[in-house]
């Protein structure tokens, strides 16, 4: 059984940002301590049930670097207690917000095996930064960044774009100037019941297409490939844990609202979601969906076509048991005709053009594809 | 007891319900903690859009004047032409009508036509002229134009308000004394008209009757006289306006009967219904069975449906006898129905019942005529679906269907009227001067006024203009095909037939409405009009630039495919057409306005 990814999930933050929609919460001394406690105990049951050690760890939130030294060192020791001192040895990611670790802490984390930090640094620009509502300024964000990099860490910078009133490009550049290697941009979205949609804040659709046009030209020059709808990395700079997603292969999940797939319970496997902090700390199990041919098929070319090596369109269509040109003809000839999807060698892919209408695609898919029982009846 | 039935008739707005309302109030036939407006439109519809679309009667006691007491029997009549044919089989059964006249307005193009169809069926008219509150009240005007353009004399010309209730008792009296009562042989074998029914649930079809001879009661053996079918009537009675059963319905009266029926075509409006063992060799004349004339394909937007549209039609074919379907299949929207109407208006009272009543999300194809045509071997058929019209080729003739039309309009809206008859190929046959009013009597293509033609009369009339038409004939055209292209695919549900003289215009049109309604997708769509091979007009939705969520880790990848599936399931009255949503309205692009 090949379980070759953990996502652990942090959810604490010290403030709440006006755009996040995560699952988070504000830090409490009683909770965090009981948090560390039962994910300790979920980890030894994982763990028992799935004993193959996880090649890649990846600490979300919330923002894990704003758990303590300590209760990191808890949590590590329990995933080596489960999966062995292999755990994570291939990359061992950790979501940070700058103002959270100093030259000491970086040591620290080091020392427990963390090989990558995600940074939420947003923007380089104070006036974007206090817009967005984020403690941190520009200096102490880009000082952060540099500190990661000199103290040996790979560093995934995250810039959030299409803010009234960003210098993208500016942005864009500060921060790839500092040599960082791998930069995730994400537009900004105003989802219901932020802060944000509250306040009535609009993305002017215009100014974020430029933004994503823009993102792909300027960290170009600094080497930085487009490999994912909104990942940019040096060739094998990638981030390999969020490949295995993209690549539909197993993980393993823990923590509250953490999200697992895992081979079993059918020939597409099962995806898992933990429940919310209250009912999981009370012990209560995740939600199970077991996986159709169709929501195989589905979920695979949502994730497979947003990266540069897009999906292995034979192989899939030999393990769903059906050929795309049968499920979705039209759609078939309408994307490759249009140029919005490629086939090269066994391959399917989207364009540049097919990647940044994506979503547009995929529900042209799913409004014209047949279901794969009735295909393969006829 | 002597008996009176009659019925009212009117122009649009004129005030007909609100007279029958008063005439039920002082008759007493209403308790005042019963009224509602309008108390004869029952169907929620029908009160909804202010219009009648079921002929009712209602039975009434008037103590006149003179002591003596009658029976009135008042039959509200269908208010739109779509119904022209009910309203004149409600008009075979009485012996009189009201004819009420705005006096603001004075006569417009339905006085003229109802008091037409009055005459035909050899009615009594006494002329009411309402609304004398308004400060434009002009009676002595309405009553001039009603003697000048009628012929109608107006010596008995009742003046009320309907609204204030003054003077409508001068009606009923008008009643009593201007309208015949009915005549007939009580002891002869039964003669009655059907002249409107409607389906209950239990009691299957309630039949609406004036009995001309003779009489009918429970247990009698009764026959449909066009076609054949016996039947033992179960009770009869009258309205009044809750439905009250009688001993028996007699000579000159007006009621209902049932006897178990369970489909309301078997009781045709206009049909004689007959005693089983002797029947009549005289059946009340005009009958004709109903006769759609426009016709449009209704599609479930979820192919699932089409059962349910099914069930819904047949039990919706129970109450309306006028309306028919049939399967058919498109190309595009799968398999669905082509139904045909008396009219634009029954089309949309129909699917709206569907949508409201039965709870579907219907496709609806552009309303179109039939189209008669020959092909060059000979064989010589009827079109009802555009996209079933043969190829240039193999096509002989092809006929549309004409009607007389008259519009009544202010003198001063002449010139602009004609301006658009004539752009609707419309050809004139007269032009009639009554005072400052003109009537313009025009021979046009169906086709033609069936979409916004009367909207656009309207408005260059400001309101003005009224117009009614009957069938005249087929005529021979240079009618051509306009096919539509969605993403350079032909779809057949949205070909029409168009003269070829304004085949561009019409194209053009589609095509720029249909590019307004189809919403933006993933890569830009072309909309083509075309006849043939031939591209007569084009337009394009434009693409998204970006469309794609910024993040898709693992925890977002259920909630973004229920998303995706969700988004699919939401899009009531949208069609997939290979990749590309259309929307309603895309289909109906035909109807939009040309200015």
């Amino acid at each position: 059984m090949v379980a070759p990814a953990l996502y652990v999930h942090v959810p604490f933050c010290p403030s709440i940002c006006p755009y996040c929609d995560f699952h988070k919460m504000l830090r409490n001394e009683g909770l965090v301590a009981r948090y560390v406690e039962r994910l300790e105990a979920e980890a030894a049951a994982v763990s028992a049930a799935f004993p193959e050690s996880p090649a890649t760890v990846y600490f979300g939130g919330g923002t894990p670097s704003h758990l303590t030294d300590a209760e990191l060192t808890s949590v590590f020791s329990a995933l080596r207690r489960g999966w062995g001192a292999g755990a994570g040895r291939a990359e061992t990611t950790l979501e940070a917000d700058p103002l959270t670790f100093d030259e000491r802490r970086l040591a620290a984390l080091r020392a427990l095996g963390v090989t990558r930090l995600s940074i939420g640094l947003q923007s380089a620009d104070d006036a974007t930064l206090r817009f967005l509502g984020r403690v941190h300024d520009a200096a102490a964000g880009l000082e952060a960044v540099a500190l990661a990099l000199e103290a040996g860490l790979r560093a995934n910078v995250d810039v959030i774009m299409a803010v009234p009133g960003q210098d993208v490009e500016r942005d864009l550049r500060r921060v790839a100037d500092l040599g960082v290697r791998h930069v995730s941009v994400y537009s900004l979205t105003v989802e219901p019941g932020t802060p944000f949609a509250r306040r009535g804040v609009r993305v002017d659709p215009e100014a974020d297409a430029d933004a994503f046009e823009l993102a792909g030209s300027v960290l170009a020059e600094y080497g930085l490939q487009r490999y994912e709808v909104s990942n940019f990395a040096a060739p094998g700079e990638e981030s390999l844990h969020n490949l295995t997603y993209w690549r539909g292969e197993p993980y393993l999940g823990i923590g509250p609202s953490a999200s697992a797939y895992l081979p079993v319970g059918g020939p597409f496997g099962t995806r898992y979601k933990n429940p919310p902090i209250k009912a999981w700390l009370a012990g209560e199990t995740p939600e199970a969906e077991a996986l159709s041919a169709d929501d195989y098929l589905l979920e695979r070319l949502m994730t497979g076509l947003r990266t540069r090596e897009g999906v292995d369109l034979e192989g899939l269509e030999r393990r769903v048991g059906a050929k795309l040109a049968n499920v979705a003809p039209a759609w078939l000839r309408d994307v490759t005709r249009h140029a919005l999807l490629e086939r090269t060698d066994g391959r399917l892919r989207a364009t540049p053009a097919g990647l940044e209408r994506l979503d547009g695609v995929l529900r042209a898919f799913v409004g014209s594809r047949t279901a794969i029982a009735a295909d393969r009846r006829a | 007891m002597e008996i009176r039935n009659f019925s009212i008739i009117a122009h649009v707005d004129h005030g007909k319900s609100t007279l029958a309302d008063r005439i039920l109030e002082l008759t007493e036939s209403v308790s005042e903690r019963d009224r509602r407006d309008q108390m004869l439109d029952s169907l929620e519809l029908e009160r909804e859009r202010g219009i009648t679309i079921k002929a009712t009667p209602m039975r009434l006691h008037y103590t006149a004047d003179s002591g003596q007491t009658y029976q009135f029997n008042l039959i509200d009549t269908p208010g739109h032409v779509d119904f022209n044919y009910e309203v004149s089989r409600a008009l075979g059964a009485c012996e009189g009508v009201l004819l009420v006249i705005d006096a603001a307005q004075g006569v417009e193009a339905q006085t003229i036509q109802n008091a037409y169809l009055a005459a035909d069926n050899g009615l009594e008219i006494l002329p009411v002229i309402n609304k004398i509150d308004l400060p434009a009240a002009d009676v002595p005007g309405a009553i001039a134009e009603l003697e000048e353009i009628i012929g109608v004399p107006g010596d008995h010309a009742v003046p009320v308000s309907a609204k204030t209730g003054e003077n409508v008792r001068a009606v009923l009296e008008a009643v009593v004394r201007h309208l015949p009562g009915p005549k007939g042989e009580r002891v002869a074998p039964l003669r009655a008209l059907i002249f409107d029914a409607v389906y209950d649930a239990y009691q299957g079809v309630i039949a609406f009757i004036r009995v001309f001879d003779g009489t009918i009661k429970a247990k009698d053996r009764v026959l449909i006289h066009s076609t054949g079918k016996v039947l033992e009537v179960e009770r009869v009675g009258f309205f009044r306006p809750e439905p009250t059963v009688a001993a028996e319905l007699s000579v000159g009266e007006v009621g209902w009967f049932t006897a178990g029926i369970k489909e309301i075509a078997d009781t045709q409006i206009g049909d004689t219904v007959t005693s089983a063992d002797s029947p009549t060799d005289r059946p009340v004349p005009g009958f004709k069975p109903a006769m759609p004339v426009v016709f449009s394909g209704l599609y479930p937007t979820d192919t699932e449906d089409y059962p349910r549209l099914r069930e819904a039609l047949e039990k919706l074919r129970l109450n309306d006898a006028a309306f028919s379907f049939e399967p058919e299949t498109s190309e595009a929207l799968g398999f669905g129905f082509r139904c045909g109407f008396l009219g634009l208006l029954h089309a949309d009272i129909v699917q709206a019942r569907l949508e409201r009543e039965f709870d579907l999300s219907l496709i609806a194809t552009a309303p179109g005529v039939v189209y008669k045509v020959v092909t060059t071997d000979g064989a010589a058929f009827d079109v009802q679906n555009p996209s079933e019209l043969p190829t240039p080729d193999r096509l002989e003739s092809i006929s549309e269907p004409f009607v007389a039309l008259s519009v009544f309009l202010p003198e001063e809206y002449v010139g602009s009227a004609m301006g658009l008859l004539q752009e609707k190929r419309g050809e004139m046959k007269d032009m009639i001067y009554h005072g400052h009013r003109v009537e313009l009597r025009y021979e046009v293509p169906f086709g033609e006024i069936l979409y916004d033609f009367h909207d656009r009369l309207k408005s260059l009339s400001r309101g003005y203009a009224s117009m009614d038409y009957q069938f005249l004939e087929y005529r021979a055209g240079d009618l051509v095909k306009i096919d539509v292209l969605v993403n350079e695919e032909k779809v057949d549900a949205l070909s029409i037939i168009a003269h070829r003289d304004k085949a561009y215009d019409v194209g053009r049109r589609m095509v720029d409405r249909m590019a307004e309604v189809i919403p933006r997708q993933m890569f830009s769509i072309p909309v083509q009009a075309a006849i043939g091979g031939k591209i007569l007009a084009r337009a394009t939705v434009k693409a998204f630039r970006k469309d794609v969520l910024a993040k898709c880790y693992g925890g977002d990848i259920t909630r973004k495919k229920k998303l995706l599936e969700k988004q699919k399931k939401g899009k009531a009255r949208m069609k997939q057409i290979g990749t590309v949503e259309v929307p309603q309205e895309a289909f109906l692009a035909v109807l939009s306005t040309e200015e």
